[in-house]
C-alpha cells in the first residue's frame, strides 16, 4: 500500500515531467535542437501563476495566465534568437538556448529574488480511496495537465497548423515544396511548446516551491523523458514522463529524496545505450 | 509556348558548382527526360529548378517569369510540382493528411485525386510509411498534383520501384500532359523514360551534352554507346 501511495504521488510529478518533455520533443522534432531554455520558460509559467493566484484565488485563471505568458516568452525566444540562428549547427542552437535560459533565470532572480515562494493553497482533506489518500489539489492539477495535453494533441492531429507541424517534423524539404510556410509553422510551434511547459510550471510551483532555479532543475528529468519516450514523439514523451515520475517517487525509500533525480540520468543512459529510438520513437525520425 | 526556360544555370552544393552552365527549354504539354551518368548533375538540376538548392548564376524562367530568386514555397505556388527521389511522402502522416497538408488543398481536390488514385482512397487512414514502394509513389504523385501544377519534376521516379512496377509508373507519367501538366523526368532508366518522352537531354559534367527529340536520341549511335547503355536492358 505504501508503494501504491508513492505511485499515486508520482503521477502528478510525472505529468509535470511529461509536459516539459513534450515541449522539448516538439521543438526537437521540428527545429531540431535540444532546447535547454525549456525549464526556465517553465519557471516563467510558475511565477506568472504566482502573481495571479493571490489576486483571483483561482487555480484555473492562474494556469491560463501562466500558459499565455510562457507561450509569449517562448515565441519571443524564437523571434529574437532561434529564428536568427536557423541553419546553424545543433551545438550553436543548444548553446544559445542555454544562454536564453540563463537570461530568463537572471531576470526572474532580479524581479522576484531568490527566497522560495509558495502558492498559499487552502488545506483540504484528502479523498480516501481503498486506503489510498488522494489530495483534491492533485486532482485539480492533474485535470489542468490533462486539459493541456488533450489540447496539444488535438492541435497536432486535428488542425491544419498541427498537420503542418508534423509534416515539417517529418520531412522539411518536402514540406517546403508542398508550399508549407515554415515561418507560420515555427511561430505556432513555439507558442504551443511554451504553453505546454507553462502549464507544467504552475503545477510544479503548486506542488513544490517557486524559485528562479526550479525549472532548470527539472531539465534533466524532462530531457530523460523526451529521450526515453523517443525524441520527436509527443505520445512517447507523455508516457515516459509518467513512468519517470512514478519511478522517481517509488525510488525515494531506497535512495532518498536528494538522489531520486539521479534515476533520470540512469534511465537516460540505459535508453541511449540499449534503445536509442526510445519507447515510441522511430530511428528515421532522428535526423 | 515554352513553359520552362533555363539559361546558363550554374549552382550546386556550397562552394562547388555541379551545374556548369545548363541551357534547357521545355514546351507546354511536353515530357522531357533528363538523362546522364551518376554525378552528371541530373538531380541537382531538378533541385535547383524547384528551389531546394541555390544557383550561383543563370536564369530560370517559368511561364515567362524569372523565378531563380524565389523561395521553394513561392515556386510551388506558381505551379511547379516536385516528386523527390527518396522520402517523397510524409511517412508519419496518413495518406489523407499527406494530401491535406499541401498549402492549397481542399476537400473537393482531394476527392478528385482519390478518384484518379482509387488505391489511395481505400487506404486514406493508413500511415504513408506503411505503404509499399508503388503505393508510396502514387501518393507522392497525388501530393504533387494537389495544387494543379503546370510543371512536374520527377527525380528518378522508378529508382525505388520493383521491376514489375516500373511500366505502370511510366504509364502514369505518360498521362500527366492530358491533365495539363508538363513533365521533366530525371531518370537512370533512360531508354524506358525516353520511350514515353517527347524530348530528351543528356547531361555530362554539369553541361547539356545532347539535346533533341526522344526518338532521335534513342536512335543515336553515340548517345546509345555513351549514355543509354545497351539496347534492351533499360539501364544506363
Amino acid at each position: 500500500m505504501y508503494f501504491a501511495q508513492l505511485a499515486v504521488n508520482g503521477l502528478v510529478q510525472g505529468l509535470v515531467i511529461s509536459l516539459a518533455a513534450m515541449s522539448i520533443t516538439l521543438v526537437f522534432g521540428i527545429v531540431r535542437f535540444p532546447n535547454a531554455a525549456t525549464g526556465d520558460v517553465m519557471t516563467v509559467g510558475a511565477f506568472s501563476g504566482l502573481i495571479v493566484y493571490p489576486l483571483t484565488g483561482s487555480l484555473l485563471l492562474s494556469g491560463v495566465f501562466a500558459v499565455a505568458v510562457a507561450a509569449a516568452v517562448a515565441l519571443a525566444s524564437h523571434l529574437l534568437v532561434f529564428r536568427r540562428l536557423a541553419g546553424r549547427s545543433v551545438v550553436a542552437l543548444l548553446v544559445a538556448s542555454i544562454g536564453v535560459g540563463f537570461v530568463l533565470r537572471s531576470i526572474m532572480g532580479l524581479a522576484f529574488g531568490h527566497q522560495p515562494m509558495v502558492f498559499s493553497m487552502p488545506l483540504s482533506r484528502p479523498y480516501r480511496l481503498g486506503g489510498l489518500a488522494i489530495n483534491p489539489l492533485d486532482l485539480q492539477l492533474a485535470l489542468l495537465a490533462l486539459v493541456m495535453l488533450v489540447l496539444a494533441f488535438a492541435i497536432l492531429h486535428l488542425t491544419p497548423i498541427g498537420r503542418q507541424m508534423r509534416a515539417v517534423a517529418d520531412n522539411p524539404a518536402l514540406a517546403r515544396v508542398s508550399g508549407i510556410r515554415s515561418g507560420r509553422v515555427m511561430a505556432a510551434l513555439w507558442v504551443l511548446a511554451g504553453a505546454i511547459v507553462g502549464a507544467g510550471g504552475v503545477m510544479l510551483g503548486v506542488k513544490t516551491v517557486v524559485g528562479p532555479e526550479m525549472g532548470w532543475d527539472m531539465l534533466m528529468p524532462a530531457f530523460a523523458a523526451a529521450i526515453f519516450g523517443g525524441i520527436g514523439s509527443p505520445a512517447g514523451a507523455l508516457l515516459a514522463g509518467f513512468i519517470l515520475g512514478v519511478a522517481q517517487e517509488m525510488s525515494t525509500p531506497f535512495v532518498g529524496f536528494t538522489y531520486k533525480i539521479a534515476l533520470s540520468f540512469a534511465i537516460m543512459l540505459i535508453v541511449l545505450l540499449k534503445r536509442p529510438s526510445g519507447l515510441l520513437g522511430r530511428i528515421e525520425g532522428v535526423r | 509556348m515554352t513553359i520552362l526556360s533555363i539559361r546558363d544555370l550554374r549552382g550546386g552544393y556550397s562552394e562547388v558548382d555541379i551545374l556548369n552552365g545548363i541551357d534547357l527549354d521545355l514546351a507546354d504539354g511536353e515530357i522531357l527526360t533528363v538523362a546522364g551518368t551518376n554525378g552528371a548533375g541530373k538531380s541537382t538540376l531538378a533541385k535547383a529548378i524547384v528551389g531546394l538548392l541555390p544557383r550561383s548564376s543563370g536564369v530560370i524562367s517559368f511561364m515567362g517569369k524569372d523565378i531563380a530568386s524565389l523561395s521553394a514555397e513561392a515556386r510551388m505556388a506558381l505551379g511547379i510540382g516536385y516528386v523527390p527521389q527518396v522520402a517523397n511522402v510524409f511517412a508519419n502522416l496518413t495518406i489523407l493528411e499527406n494530401l491535406q497538408v499541401v498549402s492549397s488543398s481542399n476537400r473537393q481536390r482531394i476527392e478528385e485525386l482519390f478518384a484518379t488514385f482509387p488505391l489511395l482512397a481505400e487506404r486514406r487512414r493508413m500511415r504513408a510509411g506503411s505503404l509499399s514502394g508503388g503505393e508510396r509513389q502514387q501518393l507522392a504523385f497525388a501530393r504533387a498534383l494537389v495544387p494543379k501544377p503546370r510543371l512536374m519534376l520527377l527525380d528518378e521516379p522508378t529508382a525505388a520501384l520493383s521491376p514489375n512496377k516500373v511500366a505502370a509508373s511510366f504509364a502514369l507519367i505518360r498521362q500527366l500532359p492530358s491533365l495539363g501538366v508538363s513533365v521533366l523526368i530525371v531518370e537512370q532508366r533512360a531508354r524506358q523514360s525516353l520511350a514515353i518522352s517527347d524530348r530528351g537531354c543528356i547531361l555530362d559534367g554539369g553541361l547539356v551534352a545532347l539535346d533533341g527529340a526522344a526518338d532521335v536520341l534513342l536512335a543515336d549511335q553515340r548517345a546509345a554507346e555513351l549514355y543509354l547503355g545497351n539496347i534492351g536492358n533499360g539501364g544506363v
